[in-house]
Formats: C-alpha cells, structure tokens, sequence
C-alpha cells in the first residue's frame, strides 16, 4: 500500500468514523501507547490488572467481545482445540495426508481460495496445534504477531480478530456463530431481492403497458420526437 | 430533422457532468469489481488482465471508489450551493426538487394501477416518482458501499478502530449492495430510460440536456401545463445539439448499455464459480 493511499485512507477513515475533518489526531492515534499495548494482547484495558481476570483458555482480547456480543463466538472443538496435538487422537493421521481429506471445506475461505496461501503458513508445522492452546502460535493472544503479521504488515490483534474460516453467512448455524454477518447479510439480501422483486415484473409490466396502449391507439401518444 | 427548438431543459450543465462522471466511475468500479469477486475464474482473470493483472486491479477499484466518494462529496457542496436558503420550505416542496412528497406516493399506486390496466397514466409533475426514486438510490447506495469500501479498502488500518470480524460483515454488505446496484441500473434503469416503448431506442435527455416537447407533454404534463401557466415554456425551450454530437451521445449511450448488459449476463453465467465462500 503506498503511503498516499494509505494518507488517504486515514484521512477518510478519521472523517467517517471519528466524524471530524482533520486527520491530525488519526495519526497519534496509531501509535498511542493504549493501542499498542491492546495490541499485544497482554494488557487489556481495566481487566490486566484485576487479580483472577485472566482466562486462561479463551484469550481473545476483552474489547473484541463489545458489540453486544454480534461478534463471532469462538469455535471450540472439544478438548482438541486446546492441545498441543491437535491429532494425537486421530488414529489413521499421517503428516503426508492432505488436509483437505478430513478437513474437506476448510478450502472456502479468501486466503485458500485467492492466494498461494497454504493451510500450514498459518497452522505451522507438524505438530499441528489446537486454535487455543495455550503456546500456540494460533492462541488469540499472539496470533496477530506469530501468524498473520508474517504477511500483513503491522497486524493487531484487532486484526486477527477478522474470521479467516468464515461461516456460509446465510446458513441457520451462523445466528448463533456469528450473528452479525448472519442478520446483515440478510438484511441486504432481502433488501436487494425485494428491489429485484418489485422493480423486474414492474418493469416489464409497465413496457408491455406501454406496447398495449400503441396497439390500441394505432399510434403512441408517447414519442419521442 | 424539424423544429430547431423542440427540447424542453431538464438538466443543467453541471448535472449532465455529474451524471457523466457517475456513469464512467460506476462503470469502472463495476469491472473492476467483478474482475476482483470473479477472480478465481476465467472470466474475472481476463478481466483483470485488461487492468494490468490483479494488483492493479486493485488499486485501481480503490482508488476510483475513493474519486467516487469524492464526487459524492461534491454533490452535496453543490446542493447546499444552489439551494435556495431563504426560503427553505418553499424549496423543499417544490416541484423542481427531487423531494420524496406524498403525490409520489399516491403517483406510484396510480402508476401501478394503470400498469395492471385499470385508471389513467399519473399525469406526472417535473420528475416520477421513479426518477426521484433513482435519485436516491444513488445516496443510499453510495453511503452504504462507500462506508463499507472504505472499512476494507487497508484491513490493518480499519482494525485500529474497529475489530477485525467487522471485515467479514462489510464485505459481504459491500458485495450484495453493488450487486443490487448493478443489477438495477443494467436492467430496471437502462430499460426504463431506453427500451420501453415511448424512448426506445434512446433517450438522450439526459446527454442533450432537454427532452421533445412532445414527449414532455405526454409524460410529465403537469410540469409542461406549469410552465406554460407561469410563463416559462419558452425560456425552458433549447434547440437540439447538432447531429455529430447527438450521434456521439447515442454511441456513447450504446456502449455503456451493452457493457452493463456484458455484465449483467457474465455475472449470471459464471455465478456458480464463485469459489471463496459459501453462503449456505
Ligand atoms: C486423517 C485426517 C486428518 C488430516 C489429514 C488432518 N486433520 Fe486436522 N484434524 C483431524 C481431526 C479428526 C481433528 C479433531 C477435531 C475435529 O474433529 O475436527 C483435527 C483437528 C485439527 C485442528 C484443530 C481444531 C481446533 O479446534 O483447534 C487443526 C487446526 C487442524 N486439524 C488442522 C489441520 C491441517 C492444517 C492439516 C493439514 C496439514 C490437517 N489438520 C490434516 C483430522 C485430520
Ligand atoms: C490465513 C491463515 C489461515 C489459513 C491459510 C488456514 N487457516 Fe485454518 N484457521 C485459521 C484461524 C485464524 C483459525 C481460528 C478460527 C478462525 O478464525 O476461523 C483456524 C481454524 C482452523 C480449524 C479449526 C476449526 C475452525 O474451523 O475454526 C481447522 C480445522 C483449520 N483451521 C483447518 C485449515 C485447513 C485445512 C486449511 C487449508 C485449506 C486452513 N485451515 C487454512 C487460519 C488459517
Ligand atoms: C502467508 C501469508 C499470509 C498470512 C500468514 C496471512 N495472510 Fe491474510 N492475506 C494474505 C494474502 C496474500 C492476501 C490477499 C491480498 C489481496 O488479495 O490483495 C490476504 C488477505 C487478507 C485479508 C483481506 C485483505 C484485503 O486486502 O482484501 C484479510 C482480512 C486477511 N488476509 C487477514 C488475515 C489474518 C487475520 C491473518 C492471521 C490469522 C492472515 N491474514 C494471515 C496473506 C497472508
């Protein structure tokens, strides 16, 4: 991303979500110490500081779950989620298998589908990890650094809050997984199959309306001159 | 060709440019759009060849959506520039402002009525309801794609402000909203504009600047029946630009027409590639 582009952005970005003209403030925002330590992962406004807040297992950043909960809920496969194998009690599991033989689907996701990018740049090497183990490259507390920020230059874990195996949006299970994108994709499906609806037979009706009328007069009252 | 002065002004100058630009940057962020949604198929590869491969398809949609945003912008400087302060009700109600008014409202069921064969055609003021509705079409749509592009347009940056699933939900609503986009103006726009039966093959109001006479009368004769009561026809009454320029505007017509129409049947044949998700 050129530095223009991303001045641009910045710009643009400061008006519309901190509604104020200048994007002086943008720029100090981004390196303000707050964020930077939120973005580590390992201090969280309020809650790094008070003894026994700490999960131990389900590390996602506090502010991640704002939003009255529309967010994605975090997928836990039982146990395995958070081992330091995660196929330890896979019998019949060799390291030369594709993944796509047991984990058929995973493929539809931006990364797998757009780009080289493969399962184990983001997975690892062998042992694969569970998502939540606690030393995993992949636990949410580092996966910003370890994981995404090998590509996405000055990832946080903000950033890695974004769902890389994202949930078909339409799909009844994604109300409870994910419900933004499940109520917002419907929203506009069901606002654009409603304009689709109305305006595709209004359409046709009013040139076929029109055809009629020209039969029946012999000629138009309508034309262009 | 009769009468030198047989067009009635609708549209100044400026509006035609706005227009004209709306059409040119919509046109190109459509392209580049499907080249980049479509990009795991044939078809959006040789798109995207056309851009000089996908990185610069790429910037090119970001940086057109971000001209786009811009003449948005400029939109509403010019509206809050011509607006009449003084007497700001007046205006609002107007028949010349693009205002959403009840008679639209009753306009549209007539309209409805008429087309399933029962009542008269609305005698329609200045603009149909359809024409405002097409007017903001273009607000909403904009304010909608245009929030969510610039939430994608650098994923790393957004996520300082908002987290990063936000990019999961933005662009699926930045997807559906220029597919509804599209899809209005390549098949309800274009045949509503041009190929029903009183404008086929071409209206070039929009171009010329000025619709026939003739064909104000029929369509919007309460706005002809105002003028002529308050003295104004004449003074509205342009004469058509000269044939090369009509024949460019037509061409010019033509061709986005039947790239939106490329477009619209590409994007249904090749739908069922659509490779990085699913949506069920
Ligand atoms: C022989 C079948 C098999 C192969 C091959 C395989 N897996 Fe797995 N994997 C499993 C099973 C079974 C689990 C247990 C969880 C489940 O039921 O989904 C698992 C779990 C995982 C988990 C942990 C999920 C969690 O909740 O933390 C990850 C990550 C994973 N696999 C990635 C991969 C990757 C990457 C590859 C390719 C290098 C791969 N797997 C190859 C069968 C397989
Ligand atoms: C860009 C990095 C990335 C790539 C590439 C990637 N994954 Fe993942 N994977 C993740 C992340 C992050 C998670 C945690 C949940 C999430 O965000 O979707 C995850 C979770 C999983 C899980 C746990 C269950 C689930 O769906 O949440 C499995 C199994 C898995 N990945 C398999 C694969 C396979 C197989 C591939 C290759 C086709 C692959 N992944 C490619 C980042 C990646
Ligand atoms: C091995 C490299 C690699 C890793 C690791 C990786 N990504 Fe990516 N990511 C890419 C590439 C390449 C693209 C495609 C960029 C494009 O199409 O312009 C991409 C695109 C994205 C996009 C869409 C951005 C855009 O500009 O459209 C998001 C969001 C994203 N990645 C998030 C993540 C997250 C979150 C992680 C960590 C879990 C991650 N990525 C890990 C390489 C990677």
């Amino acid at each position: 991303m050129g530095r223009l582009t991303r001045g641009l952005q910045v710009a643009a970005l400061a008006v519309v979500l901190l509604g104020t003209p200048f994007p002086s403030g943008a720029a100090d925002a981004v390196t303000a110490y707050d964020e930077r330590a939120a973005s580590t992962g390992y201090f969280r406004e309020g809650a790094s500081v008070v003894p026994g807040a700490y999960q131990l297992y389900l590390q996602t950043p506090q502010s991640l779950g704002a939003y009255g909960g529309l967010g994605p809920r975090p997928k836990i496969v039982e146990g395995v989620s958070f081992k330091a194998d995660a196929h330890a009690g896979v019998t019949d599991y060799r390291p030369g298998y594709g993944c796509l033989d047991c984990h058929a689907g995973s493929e539809h996701n931006l990364h797998s589908a757009r780009t080289e990018v493969t399962c184990r740049q983001c997975h690892r090497g062998t042992p694969i990890a569970g998502i939540f183990h606690y030393y995993s490259a992949m636990n949410p507390i580092r996966r910003h650094a370890y994981v995404c920020a090998k590509c996405h230059e000055g990832a946080t874990a903000n950033f890695a809050a974004y769902v890389v195996h994202e949930p078909p949006a339409l799909a009844a299970e994604t109300a409870e997984g994910f419900p933004a994108l499940y109520y917002a994709t419907w929203f506009m499906v069901i606002l654009a199959g409603g304009v689709f609806l109305f305006f595709l037979p209004f359409t046709v009706g009013w040139g076929f309306r029109e055809l009629i009328q020209r039969i029946w007069a012999g000629r138009s009252h309508v034309r262009v001159g | 060709m009769s009468a030198s002065a047989s067009l009635v002004r609708r549209f100044t100058g400026i509006q035609r440019l706005f227009h004209l630009g709306l059409i040119l940057l919509f046109m190109l962020l459509s392209v580049t759009g499907l080249a980049w949604m479509f990009i795991e198929a044939p078809w959006g590869a040789w798109l995207a060849e056309l851009f000089g491969g996908y990185a610069n398809l790429l910037l090119v949609h970001r940086v057109a959506g971000l001209v786009m945003l811009a003449g948005f912008f400029l939109q509403i400087v010019y509206l809050l520039a011509v607006f009449d302060w003084r007497h700001p009700l007046r205006a609002l109600a107007s028949h010349d402002a693009l205002v959403m008014q009840w008679f639209d409202v009753v306009d549209f069921f007539r309209h409805l009525r008429w087309v399933l064969f029962g009542g008269a055609l609305p005698r329609f003021e200045r603009w149909g309801w359809w024409e405002k509705f097409d007017y903001w079409a273009v607000w909403w749509g904009l304010i909608i794609v245009g929030a969510t592009g610039l939430l994608i347009y650098n994923p790393v940056l957004s996520a300082d402000y908002v987290p990063g699933w936000f990019y999961n939900v933005a662009l699926w609503i930045h997807r559906i909203e220029a597919v509804l986009a599209m899809g209005h103006i390549f098949t309800v726009h274009f045949f509503v504009e041009h190929f029903r039966p009183s404008t086929f093959p071409f209206s070039a109001t929009m171009f010329d600047g000025g619709m026939p006479l003739e064909h104000a009368r029929a369509e919007h004769p309460r706005w002809v029946e105002r003028l002529e009561r308050e003295g104004q026809l004449q003074a509205r009454l342009m004469s058509r630009p000269v044939w090369a320029i009509r024949l460019l505007h037509i061409a010019f017509g033509y061709v986005m027409i039947a790239l939106g129409l490329f477009l619209v049947v590409s994007f249904i044949a090749h739908v069922g590639l659509l490779k990085f998700t699913a949506l069920f």
